[in-house]
């Protein structure tokens, strides 16, 4: 199936993203497929069952590391428009958030161990309210994230002013 | 915004990195080990086994992966107050770098527990009313000089354009306070406090620990060793089984009232709340002091409650709802104890009326009644179905059942709403009777909300929506006929 990109007006985020994501699927797969192994040779090695959670296991490990970020990357894309942050993500959880910087509260830039590793880091803009306050938007560049924080918070001073 | 041009006005200069007080390891000490409960529980295991080489072991470890932790945190949060914001960067592993921009700031939180209070340190809480509902932490210093703090404090407040003069002079001469309480009215307000659930807890733990405990004021064992020494009472309690009961009972009573005094005397020991050209400020605490400012423009709506012993001394309790939360515990309380006119004043200085004025209260629909014994129908035949099989367990449900409708009955009798003074005002329940107060221009949002069962009694909700708050202030008026709900909605837009 060819992927539909994201739409043209949106940018889409650093390539490095997407290593982060293989790091991160790889630190959760491979010792989970390293456990099914030993349980599988300790426990299960006499029944008719062995051998096939770890081949389960290693083919949703193998696709979560090699097919799905570059899926996630690809349908990942984001806009800013002076007065708005627009992302849009995912495919069969399709959604298209788009917050005015006016309505932020604050802002947030973390980095993970991974994000380190591969150069990205995420912008957490969190809003007033109680549902769906929090919007995140992963694999930017850090200069990039503190390029579009700088133009959040230039927006909510002026609302101020 | 004269101030502002005293201020830098480069809005990227942030001012020099800092850290926490050094004796954030002291304080932070404390919360570390309120986050290790199961590590407690082990020790306790341990002593009790008299494995004390383990309990020390553990003791030892505990210390050194706090502290360490906490060295760690200190070295790592850096915080810089710019001219328009405060960045705090934070963590090891996870780097976060948080900006808060002053003009987001609905409240600055100062916090000093007993070790905060022996070293001249607080705790600064900026809250924005971000991050839903105030589980997360938004923009907390946990331990920095008082001078500092209060340095940030009137910095948030100059930044906001808000008086900052008048409220620089004002923390060195006040005048009277808005709405205080004496340790008589604390008193009286711990009383009210009395707490069900130590109770129902206590009553659960004697009951499934007791014996391994040796502390089941059921028992007559427990009277009997407890008062061996004075006869008249043992004797009685020999007698009768009954006795030991109700002596129970009495002891866990007793417990219940007094942790309702001892946690109302903690928490609004010296409770003083002033008005200050910008908003309110209120402290209160025993050992753990909290000086807590609320801008009146963040006011969303007022909250009067009470319950039903208080309502028969007319005391009510003051809430107000703002952007941001008490602490995490819902809205900010302005006066805990209170007569309707002390309420009163406290609403009069944001010129909100506490009752209205013009216009007049309206009952809801009778079929707040009618609807909700209809749901009850099927559980009546079924309970009298089967009584013949089941005796008195069956007649148990019927009672419950007229009690559950005597209790709606007198809800109905309680609920009423009234529109004057640019404001909506209704009253609900009986149990708990609350009065919100909701200024007509904070409704964000109207919904008239009925179900396949309400629309059978031709009723619908009203269902407000005011910024902030959580799910515990909920503003709605109750079986509203369609034409009526449509109405008031209607006079609630114009």
């Amino acid at each position: 199936m060819t992927a539909t990109a994201i739409p043209t007006d949106l940018q889409p985020v650093e390539p490095g993203y997407r290593d982060a994501l293989r790091a991160r699927a790889a630190s959760f797969w491979v010792p989970l497929f390293v456990a099914s192994l030993i349980v599988n040779a300790t426990a299960l090695a006499d029944t008719p069952f062995s051998g096939i959670v770890p081949a389960v296991i290693g083919l949703i490990g193998l696709s979560g590391i090699l097919v799905a970020p570059d899926r996630i990357y690809r349908r990942l894309g984001y806009a800013i428009d002076g007065r708005f942050l627009r992302t849009v993500r995912g495919w069969l959880f399709h959604t298209d958030t788009v917050v005015p910087f006016v309505r932020v509260q604050h802002i947030d830039v973390t980095r993970g161990p991974f994000d380190k590793m591969f150069g990205t880091a995420t912008l957490v803009v969190h809003t007033a309210g109680t549902h769906n306050s929090i919007v995140s938007l992963p694999g930017l560049s850090p200069e990039r994230a503190a390029e579009i924080r700088e133009a959040i918070r230039s927006e909510i001073r002026a609302d101020a002013e | 915004m004269n101030e502002a041009a005293a201020l830098p006005a480069d809005h990227d200069l942030l001012g020099p990195p800092e850290r926490l007080h050094p004796l954030y390891l002291l304080t932070g000490l404390g919360q570390a080990l309120r986050g290790a409960w199961g590590m407690l529980a082990a020790g306790a295991y341990f002593a009790a086994q008299g494995s004390w080489l383990i309990v020390g072991f553990m003791a030892v470890l505990f210390v050194l992966l706090s502290v360490g932790s906490l060295y760690l945190k200190w070295l790592k949060l850096e915080y810089r107050v710019g001219a328009h914001e405060l960045r705090i960067d934070s963590g090891w592993l996870n780097r976060t770098s948080r900006v808060i921009p002053f003009d987001r700031v609905t409240d600055v939180d100062l916090e000093q527990g007993p070790l905060h209070r022996l070293f001249g340190l607080a705790r600064v809480k900026l809250e924005t009313g971000g991050s839903a509902g105030g589980k997360e932490e938004e923009g907390v210093l946990h331990t920095i000089s008082l001078a500092k703090a209060e340095a940030l404090r009137e910095h948030v407040r100059a930044r906001k354009g808000l008086a900052p003069a008048a409220v620089a002079s004002a923390t060195e001469t006040e005048g009277a306070p808005l709405f205080s309480m004496g340790s008589k009215r604390v008193l009286t307000a711990g009383l009210f406090n009395f707490s069900l659930a130590v109770i129902a807890g206590l009553f659960g733990l004697s009951q499934t620990m007791g014996d391994a405990l040796g502390f089941d004021p059921f028992e007559r064992q427990f009277w009997i060793d407890l008062f061996a020494r004075s006869g008249p009472v043992r004797d009685l309690i020999m007698a009768h089984r009954i006795g030991a009961a109700v002596a129970g009972s009495i002891l866990l009573v007793l417990l219940g009232i007094g942790t309702g005094l001892a946690r109302t005397l903690l928490r609004e020991h010296g409770f003083r709340l002033d008005r200050t050209g910008s908003g309110f400020r209120r402290r209160r605490g025993l050992l753990t002091l909290t000086d807590v400012t609320i801008p009146a423009k963040r006011v969303q709506a007022a909250i009067l409650a009470t319950g039903p012993i208080r309502r028969s001394f007319r005391w009510w309790e003051l809430k107000l709802q703002s952007l941001a939360q008490d602490g995490g515990k819902g809205d900010h309380v302005v006066a805990p104890l209170a007569r309707e006119e002390e309420a009163g004043n406290i609403l009069d200085s944001l010129r909100w009326p506490i009752a209205p004025g013009s216009g007049t209260w309206l009952p809801v629909s009778r079929a707040f009644v009618t609807s909700f014994i209809g749901i009850l129908i099927p559980a009546a035949i079924a309970a009298i179905a089967v009584t013949p099989f089941l005796g008195p367990v069956g007649l148990l449900w019927i009672v419950g059942g007229l009690a559950a409708i005597g209790a709606r009955w007198f809800d109905w009798k309680r609920t009423r709403y009234a529109l004057g003074d640019g404001a909506l005002f209704v009253e609900t329940g009986w149990w708990r009777h609350r009065r919100s107060i909701i200024p007509m221009r904070k409704i964000q949002s109207i919904d008239l909300a009925e179900s396949w069962w309400s629309r059978m009694f031709g009723i619908c909700t009203l269902r407000l929506g005011v910024a902030g708050g959580s799910g515990f202030s909920d503003h709605h008026v109750p079986a509203l006929s369609r034409p009526d709900a449509e109405a008031l909605r209607a006079e609630l837009l114009a």
